[in-house]
């Protein structure tokens, strides 16, 4: 399950990389660079990748084409707000650092900073 | 002699005047784990109360004496003498403290279940998109606005964006993912699955309210004091501050974002633990307020 995770991570690293549309010929070209893999382990977790809708793919000749069906910062800013609980419906899912505040907040917390940041001088101007 | 009326009374007080009594004190913040533990005795000793005093009322006649035991003694064998309907009455006593129990057991493994599909999906998601970094020991997404969270659980990740690992400084950096280390290590989404599984049966109760709020908080609490172990508390608000500010809020108000203010306060203020006596009586108290209900039940002296 592990290695098959990897693989689908090398994948997607390529075709987000490339920023073009490959074929599975490519990728396990590519792959074949540093450690040999079998074309039709790259074509299945290609597939799989396309099943689960991470990638599209369209005829070119007689070979698929894939490419990413978004850009791995539209990802990875869906799953950032996602986590940080800007969607609904994620109760007890995830643990953010902070809450968003509002401006009212933000001035009392600068005050805050700045009253610490006082004492703090003040503490070594004593000793 | 019927304990009706004293387990009403004091389920009815538990459940709606102890929480104003809790948010009114000021050592909670100061004992962040013992108050989130005394939020938990008050729910478990509400959810005893409640079912206690439904089986009392079913059995109008009986004396619910050994607690528990003799509750079952009661309803499975004792029922009977002088009861207009005895067998409906027992079936009463039994099923309604079954039901409360079986709500809130059903509800924390929704609730379990639930969250830990929805972290699994986002973790293979995380894994794909994100990069693991060795060094920080969290997978960094890229995204332009400086921000961590946490996915607990099995096969934890700490996930921050790339933005905070250029904006702040290795200190700060440092801070977050030890604070985000502390909810994974505590088993903070347990926690919080508990009082939200609370949450859900007793909704329109305030001690259920303000638990699921303030235990929130007080688990956020407890992971700045563990950050404040090994980094500075300067280093601690800034991070904070530099996260919390960062991102410009959707709405009018972002919920729960006083909360981030207040914890501020509290990393910045002079630091103050509570008094050894009055934690010790508090943990005492917390251990006992779970089985009072039973004490009230069954009065000694009178079972």
């Amino acid at each position: 399950m592990r290695r098959l995770g990897d693989l689908e991570a090398e994948i997607m690293d390529r075709l987000w990389t490339w920023n073009r549309p490959a074929t599975v010929r490519e990728i396990v070209d590519d792959i074949n660079k540093t450690r040999p893999i079998a074309y039709t382990t790259v074509m299945t977790v290609t597939n799989i990748l396309y099943g689960k809708g991470w990638l599209l793919r369209g005829k070119h000749g007689r070979a698929w084409l894939y490419s990413p069906v978004r850009s791995r910062e539209q990802y990875a800013a869906a799953l950032m707000e996602d986590g940080l609980g800007e969607s609904k419906d994620r109760p007890a899912a995830l643990v953010h650092f902070v809450a968003n505040m509002s401006e009212e907040e933000q001035a009392a917390l600068r005050k805050a900073l700045r009253n610490t940041a006082r004492q703090a001088d003040q503490a070594k101007a004593d000793s | 002699m019927n304990a009706a009326p004293a387990l009403i009374g004091y389920t009815a007080a538990v459940g709606f005047a102890a929480p104003y009594l809790l948010l009114r004190a000021a050592w909670p913040h100061r004992a962040p784990a013992l108050a989130a533990a005394v939020w938990h005795a008050l729910a478990v000793s509400f959810s005893f109360g409640a079912a206690l005093s439904a089986a009392s009322l079913a059995m109008p006649a009986e004396n619910l004496h050994a607690g528990l035991v003799g509750l079952l003694h009661a309803c499975g064998l004792d029922v009977g003498a002088g009861q207009p309907n005895p067998e409906v009455a027992g079936r009463l006593a039994v099923g309604v403290p079954a039901a409360i129990g079986i709500a809130l057991m059903a509800s924390f493994a929704f609730h379990v279940v639930r969250a830990r599909r929805a972290r699994s999906e986002h973790r293979e998601a995380v894994d794909l998109v994100g990069r693991h970094s060795a060094h920080l020991s969290a997978t960094v997404l890229p995204y332009d606005v400086p921000a961590a969270y946490c996915l607990p659980g099995r096969g934890p990740r700490i996930v921050i964006s790339d933005a905070a690992v250029r904006q702040l400084t290795p200190e700060q950096l440092g801070a977050v993912l030890e604070h985000e280390q502390a909810h994974i290590a505590g088993r903070h989404h347990l926690v919080l699955a508990a009082v939200e599984a609370f949450y859900s049966v007793f909704r329109w109760l305030p001690l259920a309210r303000h638990a699921r709020e303030q235990t929130a908080l007080l688990l956020e609490m407890i992971a700045d004091d563990r950050a404040l172990r090994s980094h500075s508390h300067e280093v601690l608000a800034t991070a904070m501050y530099e996260m919390a500010t960062a991102r410009t809020p959707k709405g009018a108000l972002a919920a729960g974002g006083h909360t981030t203010l207040i914890r501020l306060k509290r990393v910045l203020g002079p630091r103050r633990t509570a008094h050894p006596a009055l934690w010790a009586s508090v943990a005492a108290a917390a251990a006992m307020v779970p089985l009072l209900p039973l004490l009230v039940a069954c009065p000694p002296g009178l079972g």
